[in-house]
């Protein structure tokens, strides 16, 4: 599922972005193909109990 | 000694020879600058050449040499540095025409320690505009071409870097490596190429694009000397919050000890799912050749890597914040693949970039598991040879795959992932094409477990089809 132009273009508008043309909008457009596939992929995965660590602390495990 | 000769030399074979007073510094550099000036119109792989500066360090290097002040196995060893690097009175473009003019004061800590151990910086290599994608076809300083096959791209973004190592034009270079730009290179150059563990060495004077996910690697012409290269350069930097106190430790003390026992892991999902065949056969035999040593094979699942494509999300995100303030001002200087890459990335919510760092851990985390169960992962370096200079898509698996500019990414699928995780990774060159491309060998290690993770390489390295083997243009 592709974001409309339309949409793009009001989010430049009302987030102060950096102006696309139409013919721009199109050339972004396979970036965020993939970036919608990333997201729609997670989905299915419970993020919710995963927690940020800097250090890798291989000696137990990966766990934080 | 022949120029050639001493061109082809490593800098493990050439610092014994200096320290003797066999091989000048000076001799030395002008072999390296008649070199880089006899190739670059046909590799195109520097932005600045330095002969003068070259020219009076290597005196000075000499001179203390003669004075009996020999500073170690980088001293007076010809080395490049790619543009985006700051060297101190010497521009440094990043590969950009936004930075064109762009004077640093300072050098970066790595040029600072490089300098400090004697090495003679010949010139400011070519890369992808702002290091950002794997052609290093760049649309201000000219394309660079891969010594092997001058019509195919070197890789990137490090390209200038990884072409004047396999040419023989500087013995090491130092890249950067963001997805890959150290390590593919170094796999379409048929040379070494190292991405250490992220805090291993400082990012100070890199004009840094991802809030965690950029390194600065040598490439070289052998493992050993790869490991010389980060002996220099690691280290804690405490002007640099990313790195690490950790200890260095000695890079070289395992090489050359037996791997007998040591267990790889090859995974069973991602890295192998998408591949040109001549690559598979060449890293299955380079698997095979470390089982020859007598090292133990293991499957190893890794099932998070199916989530891998989110963790382009934080680089879209980091992208565009980097590079907001040069956008504002020279938009009209970007070259389109990497203005319509980097806007793109404006219109990620942080709600994903979230969700994005969150499978980064997991990612993470389930390396570092396996880790314990194995002491390296063993992976293709790039899925493909070396693309044609100006390809739009390459095929493999019976599909097109976008080459460079907003949606590319399949050159990197299998190096990108060691950026988010921060482990170590090598590349070592494992066989070439029947069209005569080289292919890389990918060796993942624990974190800040440099040493063995180049044991392995270094014992694979002398097995290795490729090994030693030079292309064409290294001689007149």
């Amino acid at each position: 599922m592709a974001i409309p132009h339309e949409t793009l273009k009001a989010m430049i508008r009302d987030y102060q972005g950096f102006s696309l043309a139409d013919d721009e909008l199109d050339l972004i457009q396979p970036e965020l193909d993939h970036y919608l596939q990333a997201i729609d992929q997670l989905q299915e995965l419970d993020l919710a109990t995963v927690f940020s660590s800097r250090l890798l602390r291989v000696q137990e495990g990966g766990q934080s | 000694m022949a120029a050639t000769e001493l061109l082809t030399l490593t800098i493990t074979e050439l610092a014994p020879k200096i320290r003797a007073r066999e091989v000048s510094p000076v001799e030395l550099t002008e072999a390296a600058l008649a070199q880089a000036e006899r190739l670059q119109p046909t590799l195109g792989s520097f932005i600045t050449l330095l002969h003068d500066a070259a020219r009076k360090q290597a005196k000075e290097q000499e001179a203390a040499i003669m004075r009996g002040e020999y500073r170690g196995p980088l001293h007076g060893i010809p080395i490049g540095i790619k543009d985006n690097i700051a060297t101190a009175g010497i521009r440094t473009t990043v590969g950009s025409k936004v930075l064109t003019d762009n004077i640093p004061t300072e050098d970066a800590e790595v040029v600072r320690r490089c300098k400090d151990a004697g090495a003679i910086i010949v010139g400011k290599e070519n890369l992808e505009e702002f290091a950002a994608g794997a052609t290093s076809n760049n649309p201000h300083y000219g394309a660079v071409h891969n010594p092997w096959k001058l019509d195919c791209v070197p890789g990137g973004s490090s390209g200038g870097s990884g072409a004047n190592v396999a040419a023989c034009v500087t013995f090491a270079s130092l890249g950067t490596d963001l997805g890959g730009s150290v390590r593919l290179p170094g796999t379409f150059c048929g040379v070494v190429g190292l991405k250490q563990t992220f805090g291993r060495v400082s990012q100070r004077g890199l004009l840094v694009t991802s809030f965690n996910g950029d390194h600065i690697g040598p490439l070289t012409r052998s493992v050993r000397d790869s490991a010389l290269m980060l002996q220099i350069i690691a280290g804690y930097d405490p002007l640099d919050p990313s790195t690490v106190p950790v200890p260095v430790t000695d890079y070289t003390a395992r090489l050359g000890q037996a791997v007998r026992g040591l267990k790889m892991g090859m995974p069973t999902n991602h890295y192998f799912e998408l591949l040109d065949p001549e690559v598979e056969t060449a890293v299955r035999q380079a698997i095979a050749a470390l089982e020859q040593l007598g090292m133990e094979l293991r499957e190893v699942p890794l099932p998070m890597m199916q989530y891998v494509g989110a963790l382009r999300i934080t680089g879209m995100a980091d992208s565009v914040v980097t590079h907001e303030p040069f956008l504002a001002k020279h938009r009209q200087d970007y070259g389109p693949d990497v203005l319509y890459r980097t806007l793109a990335g404006q219109f990620v919510l942080g709600r994903d970039y979230s969700k994005a760092m969150k499978v980064q851990r997991l990612i993470k985390e389930e390396h570092a598991r396996v880790l314990q169960e194995v002491d390296i992962l063993v992976t293709p370096t790039a899925p493909v040879p070396a693309p044609p200079i100006g390809a739009k898509t390459v095929t493999v698996g019976g599909t097109a795959h976008q080459v460079r500019g907003p949606g590319s990414g399949v050159i990197s699928r299998n190096t990108s992932p060691s950026n988010a995780t921060g482990l170590p990774a090598v590349t070592v060159p494992c066989g070439f094409t029947a069209a005569g491309l080289p292919i890389g060998f990918q060796l993942i290690g624990r974190p800040f477990e440099e040493a063995l993770l180049l044991q392995v390489a270094h014992a694979y390295e002398a097995v290795s089809p490729a090994h030693g083997q030079h292309p064409d243009c290294v001689s007149p």
